[in-house]
């Protein structure tokens, strides 16, 4: 035991800080990830900020200027009772934004160690977890997430809730995949014959190795969970009015498509950046973090993607 | 390979008899009660049992679940407490509506991802790919009812070409082939369009691939015309993981028109469903939700048969 712990941290403490730091040296080389990244920093800066930077209050109605288009006091122009488009989208991104990042980390909390389980013992738990994944996939996962809401409430609680759990199965199914073929690698072997339990063949050797398919997919998690809280949100199972929201507006919206086209145009310019820059930046990251997609110099390609 | 797919047939019940607890245990265990919701707050009590009691909803759980099981495999999805009609006959008026809707949208996904992609694996790094990559990129990002209503806006409000609703109306029905499909066209391309996107790029890098195989370079080298080269050899390679996603997306198409549906006031599964969430009227939940995941569960495995059927080297 002595043999195993001893020289371990030693040797892992600057291979792990060596290879995060070259993936991030990677990463601006991507073009599209950095202004992907950029922008959607600029999003969130927004959303995060809209109380103190949002011109407008974003539920104030003013009849009197309703449905006026964009112009230098109202950016993005007013809704059917006069509110700024402007702050509501602001506002809006609050929710969509914390509820991608929840569902994110609901998905991490359940999906990977589930995933982990499935793959390391194999065998009977891995085929009864198996299955119950694939009855969650069977599902289409809008529905299954309508069905849950519907059911539950309409409330932003159970939005996270249902997206959590529609998307943790998808995770877990990804990371017993991984896991299945790292658990065969030379080193995990090596790890078992020097002594260590399966704790620490999990959490130190599995995890680490199949750590960057789950950051990639977390991204793709984090899209996927913007676009249905604004679709649930749209069929009114989400936010309910007059809370601000991309979705709810754009449901809205539809009764003044003729007359006020901003009102559904703002929110889904702001929908398909978001998702967008994630999945530039999911893009970037899946590159930065394989080592054979590494780029040498800024134009040269090493290796190119067919 | 025929052993094969009666493995997989064999499961199909399983994993729909899951499916079924799981929806059945949902519906269960959330707040909401059909009855008092059909009734309304101010009815005698005497009334709400008697229907509770008609739709077996006053037995023990298990007892409830394993009636409605039974009565499933006879072909049975029981009655709908909110419109008092079998589930069946309502599946029977909503499902051609949905799969009507399905091809249209996978229609033009078709349409428009095999040219697109063949020409941009063709003409690589020119502006045709690149305008083949804005594409699929904007497709991958805008959500379908966000596409929706652009679509509207230009086609059904400025240029006013196309009808906004009508599917599955009396006067589509009545009307000629123009007033049946017209009102398919625009709910199609924006339930089509992240299909479209899907596949393109799919075809796109399998073309690229089979381009710089070695008998490409044989097939051009014995003198054949470009367009045999091309049509034969490589795009007849290159469509096998095509046709394989093809059909899982087709499986996928109907429980994502929800918010199609939602818009364009189309009659189909997902409206049905939506509604009968609304009003927690279980019978059409599970019963819908069963035919939708049946539904997939067979689309995946046309897809893997596909995938057999046109290349000889896998064996299952």
């Amino acid at each position: 035991m002595a043999l195993a712990e001893a020289p371990s941290p030693g040797l892992k403490a600057p291979r792990a800080a060596g290879s995060l730091r070259l993936a991030a040296r990677q990463f601006p080389r991507h073009r599209a990830a950095l202004i992907g990244l950029i922008v959607l920093a600029l999003i969130c800066l927004a959303a995060a900020l809209a109380p103190l930077i949002s011109p407008y209050d974003p539920t104030k109605i003013q009849l009197s200027a309703k449905l006026k288009p964009p112009s230098f006091e109202h950016w993005l122009g007013t809704d059917h009772f006069g509110r700024d488009v402007l702050s509501r989208l602001m506002y809006g991104g609050r929710t969509s934004l914390s509820v991608g990042l929840l569902v994110v980390g609901f998905a991490f909390a359940f999906g990977v160690p589930l995933g982990l389980a499935s793959g390391y013992f194999g065998g009977r738990i891995d085929n009864l977890l198996m299955r119950l994944v694939d009855a969650f996939l069977t599902f289409p996962p809008l529905l299954l997430a309508v069905a849950l809401v519907g059911l539950l409430g309409p409330d932003i609680q159970n939005v996270m809730l249902a997206l959590g759990l529609v998307q943790a199965p998808v995770l877990a199914r990804m990371v017993r995949g991984s896991t299945l073929s790292v658990r065969e690698e030379v080193y995990v072997t090596a790890a078992r014959a020097l002594g260590a339990g399966p704790g620490r063949i999990v959490l130190s050797h599995l995890l680490r190795n199949v750590m960057s398919p789950i950051v990639v997919q977390l991204t793709i998690v984090f899209a996927a969970a913007v676009v249905a809280e604004a679709s649930l949100s749209f069929l009114g199972f989400g936010t309910q009015p007059p809370q601000p929201s991309w979705g709810r507006d754009m449901s809205e919206a539809r009764r003044f498509l003729g007359d006020a086209p901003w009102m559904f145009l703002a929110p889904t310019v702001a929908i398909a950046l978001c998702v967008l820059s994630i999945n530039f930046m999911g893009d970037g990251l899946r590159d930065a973090l394989d080592p054979r997609a590494w780029r040498t110099r800024r134009s040269v390609t090493v290796s190119e993607k067919p | 390979m025929w052993r094969y797919l009666g493995r997989r047939l064999v499961q199909v019940p399983l994993v729909l008899l899951v499916v079924s607890l799981m929806t059945f245990l949902i519906t269960r265990a959330t707040p909401g009660d059909p009855v008092q919701i059909m009734l309304g707050m101010n009815t005698s009590p005497d009334a709400a049992a008697a229907m509770r009691a008609d739709f077996n909803l006053d037995k023990p759980l298990p007892e409830q679940y394993a009636l409605w099981i039974a009565k499933v495999a006879t072909g049975d999805l029981g009655r709908s407490i909110r419109l008092n009609d079998r589930v069946t006959s309502l599946l029977a008026e909503r499902l051609p509506i949905s799969l009507q809707l399905a091809a249209a949208a996978m229609l033009f996904a078709l349409c428009v991802s095999i040219p697109l992609g063949v020409i941009a694996a063709l003409r690589r790094n020119t502006w045709i790919d690149y305008l083949c990559t804005g594409y699929t990129v904007m497709g991958f990002a805008v959500p379908n009812f966000g596409l929706a209503l652009i679509l509207i806006y230009v086609f059904s409000i400025k240029l006013d070409w196309l009808p906004i609703t009508g599917i599955g109306s009396a006067e589509a029905a009545a009307g000629g082939w123009w007033a049946y499909i017209s009102p398919f066209i625009v709910p199609a391309i924006a339930l089509g369009t992240l299909q479209t996107a899907i596949l393109t790029r799919l075809l796109r890098s399998s073309m690229i691939d089979v381009l710089s195989q070695d008998y490409m370079r044989t097939a051009r080298a014995k003198g054949l015309l470009p367009s045999t080269v091309v049509i034969v050899h490589a795009l007849k390679n290159a469509m096998i993981p095509f046709i394989t996603m093809a059909a899982v997306q087709f499986g996928y198409m109907i429980g994502i028109q929800v918010t199609i549906e939602y818009i364009f006031a189309v009659p189909g599964m997902g409206s049905a469903v939506l509604n009968a969430v609304v009003n927690r009227d279980f019978p059409v939940i599970q019963g819908f939700t069963l035919v939708i995941a049946a539904f997939f569960l067979f689309a995946n495995i046309v897809a893997d048969m596909l995938y057999a059927l046109f290349d000889p080297r896998i064996r299952y």
